[in-house]
């Protein structure tokens, strides 16, 4: 018999296995309840502590109030997909360790799908509509153009920038496959998206560097949103980002892959 | 008989850090590049056919689960040749999974918070089994297990039983020519263990599945496996069919003694007394008896009986065939 496993079947298994894992979240209410409410109470602050530190700085190397709103807007919604549909990522770590991460390998469907399938992270849809609100909201304050053209656009960089949170944090999660204590590793590449929502022109040309190339996290926001925000001083790096985005998310993937090849599982 | 596994040479090698003591010690570890080479599976040849129970025996880390994962394609072999239903496993993962199943010691591989049947329907989407054949192994399964009472229960809300067997349910779901199984009886009660025993051997009937065992429970081995296969320290020791095994051990009796006396003191004279007839004497598991293992080649069960008698009073006495457990020990001693 021949079985093929296309685009459509992962697409069909990844909703069918999405859609059981909401559907048991959703059973342990109280937690539920309580982990949006936590979420929503994070936004907040971080949107305070923006607000405040703008009032008292109107403006930071060129950079205006609703122009930094745009970028935080942008950075909290590209930031999105990584939260709900890789979540899982954070667990990694405990199921290498254990030993339990072996039965990922037991079923004829990609590992790293199969792995990243299993948990949905509803609490970032909360985000990602504090996100919206935000970037609509500075959005309308700049008195930017909307027209189909410019949407796509936002789209196209909106996915191109979660590529690179994305790979960000699969890299980072990758790194317990070669050693015991990695959870330092994933923090701290998730501590460093909050640097994402600052223009690039902020920091001094060794951070720039960094940031560009290294850890790239003024690609979660400062690139891709340069083509929205002004369109007249586009740099190449903003225009290629779409594909330097795809380089990085495939390069995470193939470093996570090549972890997991070297994994031995413990005795039972 | 077709083969599904063919196995030669086949050589796992593990690069283990010389680590050191104490604090200074693992501070040199840090640098150390002194590695040693250690050898989970060596040189290990053998070919199962289709249909065969084949038990997979050997003492913790003896390489069990280490030739397990490589059969399933979690490793790569260091060396040697495996061939798992025409297919080298570890270069063609995903295709090698369409063909086995595997229940792996205690870990269960159902989705944690969903009702049995919704595990079930995933299995059937990700193997792609057509309604047909999953309607009739449904069918099966429910003239052998009382299914209604597992299908709509969260596999978390399960006992170790009720999961097991679920587990053991799942793995033959899409008729896989291969099913392993790792210690699944392992944990359980008297009556679970004998019920995944007909489970596991109904399903090799009906099916014709190849079954590799690896467990620590002799009943398993005695219930389910013609044919065992025995390793230590990664090497093939033993590779026939049960009753050979049992031959080679065939003059040996145990003789379980009751003394009136305090057991532990009686057993240890005892020790004493037939120190020349070469007797190996142990306590049972229970505190109850005192086992004589007897080579009945040397001296007659009688005899020794005798001489127990002319020095011990002894309340009670039963005489037992060796247990493959006990040929098992022995030749983890060394004594083929």
């Amino acid at each position: 018999m021949n079985k093929k496993r296309g685009l459509g079947f992962y697409l069909k298994i990844y909703f069918k296995i999405i859609g059981q894992d909401i559907k048991s979240k959703m059973s342990y209410r109280s937690d539920f309840i309580i982990s949006t409410l936590g979420m929503i109470l994070t936004n907040v602050a971080g949107f305070v502590s923006f607000w405040i530190m703008f009032r008292n700085f109107p403006s930071i190397n060129g950079w205006g109030y609703y122009e930094m709103l745009f970028l935080y807007g942008f950075s909290l919604i590209a930031i999105t997909p990584v939260q709900c549909l890789f979540d899982n990522n954070w667990s990694l770590r405990m199921f290498v360790y254990s030993g339990d991460f072996i039965k990922y390998y037991f079923r004829p469907i990609n590992l790293f799908f199969y792995f990243q399938s299993e948990v949905f992270d509803v609490k970032g849809l909360g985000q990602l509509a504090f996100g919206i609100g935000t970037l609509v909201y500075a959005w309308g304050k700049l008195g930017l153009a909307v027209n189909a053209v410019v949407l796509i656009k936002l789209i196209l960089f909106l996915i191109t920038a979660s590529l690179f949170m994305i790979a960000l944090q699969n890299a980072a999660a990758a790194a317990c496959f070669w050693m015991e204590n990695s959870y330092f590793i994933l923090e701290l590449a998730f501590k460093f998206k909050d640097y994402a929502k600052y223009p690039i022109t902020i920091f001094n040309a060794v951070f720039k560097f960094i940031f560009t190339f290294m850890i790239p996290i003024a690609f979660i926001a400062y690139y891709p949103s340069m083509i929205i925000l002004r369109p007249d001083e586009v740099g190449l790096l903003s225009l290629l980002s779409p594909v330097i985005g795809l380089i990085f998310f495939y390069g995470s993937y193939k470093l996570w892959m090549l972890g997991a090849s070297r994994y031995n599982g413990t005795g039972s | 008989m077709e083969n599904v596994i063919e196995i030669k040479g086949l050589t796992k090698e593990f690069k283990v850090l010389n680590r050191h003591e104490g604090i200074k010690g693992s501070f040199k570890d840090l640098f150390s590049r002194d590695y040693k080479i250690v050898k989970a599976v060596d040189d290990i040849s053998m070919n199962v056919g289709q249909g065969e129970i084949v038990g997979y025996l050997g003492p913790n880390g003896a390489g069990k689960s280490t030739t397990i994962k490589m059969m399933t394609g979690v490793l790569e072999p260091s060396s040697g040749e495996l061939i798992v239903n025409g297919r080298v496993p570890y270069k063609e993962r995903k295709k090698n999974c369409e063909d086995i199943g595997v229940v792996f010691g205690q870990r269960s591989q159902l989705w944690w918070a969903l009702p049995l049947v919704e595990s079930f329907k995933l299995l059937k989407d990700i193997y792609q089994i057509p309604d047909k054949d999953y309607k009739d192994m449904l069918d099966i399964y429910g003239t052998m297990v009382d299914l209604d009472m597992l299908l709509h229960k969260p596999v978390r809300q399960m006992s170790l039983g009720q999961r097991t067997l679920s587990d053991i349910l799942a793995a033959f779901l899409h008729n896989p020519k291969i099913v392993f199984l790792d210690e699944p009886t392992i944990g359980l009660d008297v009556s679970m263990k004998s019920k995944i025993r007909e489970l596991i051997l109904e399903l090799n009937k009906k099916k014709n599945t190849t079954v590799i065992l690896t467990t620590h429970d002799m009943g398993d081995v005695d219930a389910l496996c013609r044919r065992i296969v025995i390793i230590d320290k990664g090497k093939k020791l033993y590779d026939n069919d049960i009753q050979h095994l049992r031959g080679f051990f065939g003059s040996y009796r145990t003789l379980k003694i009751r003394p009136k006396e305090e057991i532990k003191l009686a057993a240890d004279e005892l020790e004493k007394e037939l120190k020349d007839l070469d007797i190996k004497v142990s306590i049972s598991d229970d505190n109850e008896w005192i086992n004589l293992l007897v080579n009945e080649d040397k001296i007659k069960v009688l005899d020794v009986l005798s001489k127990v008698q002319s020095l011990h009073d002894i309340r009670d006495m039963q005489l037992e065939e060796i247990s493959t457990e006990e040929v098992i020990k022995k030749i983890y001693e060394g004594g083929i």
